[in-house]
């Protein structure tokens, strides 16, 4: 049976992942388990190669609702926190895991107090009432450690201007510039799930990589997990081009000390050194405004929300108005020193 | 947003005029400001650019004068200047008082203006010299009228500056800090609405494998130096004549500027 469940030594009761202390804990009894010190359930098993495509909880046996890409769900008949083991071993078993740090209703005040925070958003949306749902999942990323090799032949110039006399001369000195860079990145993560917007996934980082942990499905248990949509080679172009901007700018600060310069051959042969499958916390918010739905992100260790708040007009009016008006005021008010009069 | 600014810009804008409503002079006697010798200008022109010597002059307690002639004395256009004032004895507040002087030599195709107590402390030679490079190319073209418009208008607005400062600056214009103010209101608010969804707070380093990380070889070949040189333009005085103010017959002194048209 490929769907696991964490029940209570004690109690029978369902166990959830506690993102307080870190370790599994039983709401009735209150047991807390070690994850790192258990073995997990997931390794005494063993699953057949085709993936099963009807699942049902070992609770209470109604069959599990979930997406092909779902690694770990509750039952929602029961409610009991199950984790779809087929789905997480061979090629689809993540390397680490990056558990929650910040709790359901810390992420519900997290984010009422952004909301709160956000200038141009309209009064109604600052209350944040209308909270649709809060889901705390984990992402499915792949980590790569790039190894880029980098020859670059340039044309760099250094100009200085001096005044002699009635003539102000300008002294170009022309210079043939060549570096020959290592240039190492690790851990570029790069989104692996086709349903969430990597733009919004971007801003989530930086993910604080020291409290990575081996993977153990016990740290899914009370939330949603997904598997990756794309493997590791289909993602590398995007990595390379997340990193294209880095290495241009190494590349240019390894040349400083020259006021311009021109690349007249730049080879940058990059190398994926390994590709890490993990799992990343994310809490997605569902808020409905004005008959939209909006949807935020929180990183479920650091607690930066993003996602495109509305923008009320009325607000946008009123700072543009207050920003210019103290401008022009001010700039009214010096020129009154100057003895230009106010008007 | 757009009804904002029209209520901005009415609330600058009017002041200045409710400020010309309420001096305007109502039955006063309009004084003669203008002796128009050589006839440059048609009745209703003249009516009409006394009528207005006399508004915006009352507003600098200054008397705006322009006296035009065919000089058949053949007198040079300072003396010419000079002795009107020694001889008509014009001022606002006094014979002899605070005025400027416009001054047309139809003759030698020249002019001079010249400033006289507030006349001279407001408006210097360099005033005076703006002034004249304003209203000179009118004066080229055969459009008096439009000419000793700007002169006194242009004479009304510098007298409201401290003596000293730059006219011409353009903070002292509505429209410029208008425009900044603007463009400041624009820009705070747009990275406001930009920086809503959240900022991107990763950089280049924070991937990097600084261990690892390094130049291995660096070449930088001198090459040759070009060097190009630039003449320094030096600000001229403008145009043809200049600055120079003085003293007259009857021991008034004056700033002033003369040039030809």
């Amino acid at each position: 049976m490929p769907v696991i469940e964490y029940k209570c030594p004690n109690c029978g009761s369902g166990m959830v992942f506690d993102s307080e202390t870190g370790m599994l804990s039983c709401e009735s009894c209150g047991r807390k388990d070690s994850i790192e010190n258990n073995p997990d359930p997931l390794t005494r098993n063993v699953f057949s190669e085709d993936e099963a495509n009807e699942y049902h909880c070992t609770s209470c046996g109604a069959v599990i609702i979930a997406e092909t890409v779902t690694t770990a769900t509750t039952c929602s008949f029961c409610g009991s926190a199950v984790v779809l083991g087929d789905r997480l071993t061979g090629k689809l078993a993540p390397a680490w895991v990056l558990p929650f740090s910040i709790s359901k209703e810390e992420a519900m005040q997290a984010f009422k107090k952004w909301c709160g925070n956000g200038r141009l958003t309209p009064g109604g949306f600052m209350t944040a009432d209308r909270i649709k749902g809060i889901i705390g999942m984990y992402v499915p990323f792949w980590l790569y450690d790039i190894n880029n090799d980098i020859e670059v032949q340039a044309a760099g110039t250094r100009v200085s201007t001096y005044i002699r006399g009635d003539y102000r001369y300008t002294e170009t000195q022309h210079y043939d510039v060549y570096r020959k860079i290592r240039l190492n990145y690790v851990k570029v993560p790069i989104d692996a799930a086709e349903k969430m917007n990597d733009e919004l996934m971007d801003k989530l980082e930086p993910f604080p990589y020291d409290q990575l942990k081996e993977f153990k499905t016990p740290y899914l248990a009370g939330y949603i997990a997904e598997k990756y949509s794309y493997n590791e080679d289909e993602l590398f172009s995007q990595a390379k081009h997340k990193i294209s901007e880095y290495i241009e700018a190494y590349i240019r600060s390894s040349m400083s000390s020259y006021t311009a310069v021109t690349y007249a051959n730049k080879q940058i042969d990059s190398r994926m050194a390994q590709a890490n499958y993990v799992l990343l916390p994310v809490w997605v918010v569902h808020y409905d405004y004005n008959k939209l739905e909006h949807t935020f992100a929180m990183n479920g260790q650091t607690g930066k929300v993003v996602g495109r708040p509305p923008i009320s007009k009325g607000k946008v009016t009123a700072w543009f108005a207050a920003v210019s008006g103290i401008s022009f005021i001010s700039l009214k008010l010096i020129s009154w020193m100057m003895g230009g009069g106010f008007w | 947003m757009w009804t904002v600014l029209f209520f901005l810009a009415v609330l600058w804008a009017f002041p200045i005029q409710a400020a010309w409503g309420e001096t305007a002079p109502a039955g006063q006697q309009a004084k003669q400001l203008i002796y128009d010798d050589a006839g440059l200008l048609s009745p209703a022109e003249y009516d009409e650019l006394n009528r207005m010597a006399n508004q915006y002059g009352a507003q600098r307690e200054t008397d705006i004068i322009i006296v035009t002639s065919n000089n058949t004395a053949n007198k040079d256009v300072m003396k010419m200047t000079e002795d009107f004032y020694d001889e008509h004895a014009p001022g606002y507040d006094k014979p002899h008082g605070n005025a400027v002087i416009l001054m047309v030599d139809m003759k030698h195709r020249e002019v001079y203006l010249a400033g006289f107590y507030k006349g001279e402390t407001y408006l210097d030679d360099s005033r005076l010299n703006k002034i004249r490079t304003r209203m000179s190319p009118k004066l080229t073209s055969g459009s008096y009228k439009e000419a000793f418009q700007t002169y006194i208008q242009t004479a009304y607005r510098y007298m409201g500056f401290r003596p000293g400062v730059n006219p011409d600056n353009l903070l002292f214009t509505t429209w410029f800090p208008l425009l900044i103010s603007v463009g400041i209101g624009g820009i705070v608010v747009g990275m406001m609405a930009y920086r809503s969804g959240g900022r991107v707070t990763v950089n280049r380093q924070t991937y990097e494998d600084s261990g690892s990380s390094e130049v291995l070889e660096a070449g930088d070949r001198y090459l040759h130096t070009t060097t190009t040189k630039q003449k320094i333009e030096k600000s001229k005085s403008g145009g043809s004549g200049g600055g120079g103010g003085g003293r007259t017959g009857g021991g008034h002194s004056h700033s002033g500027s003369r040039g030809s048209f």
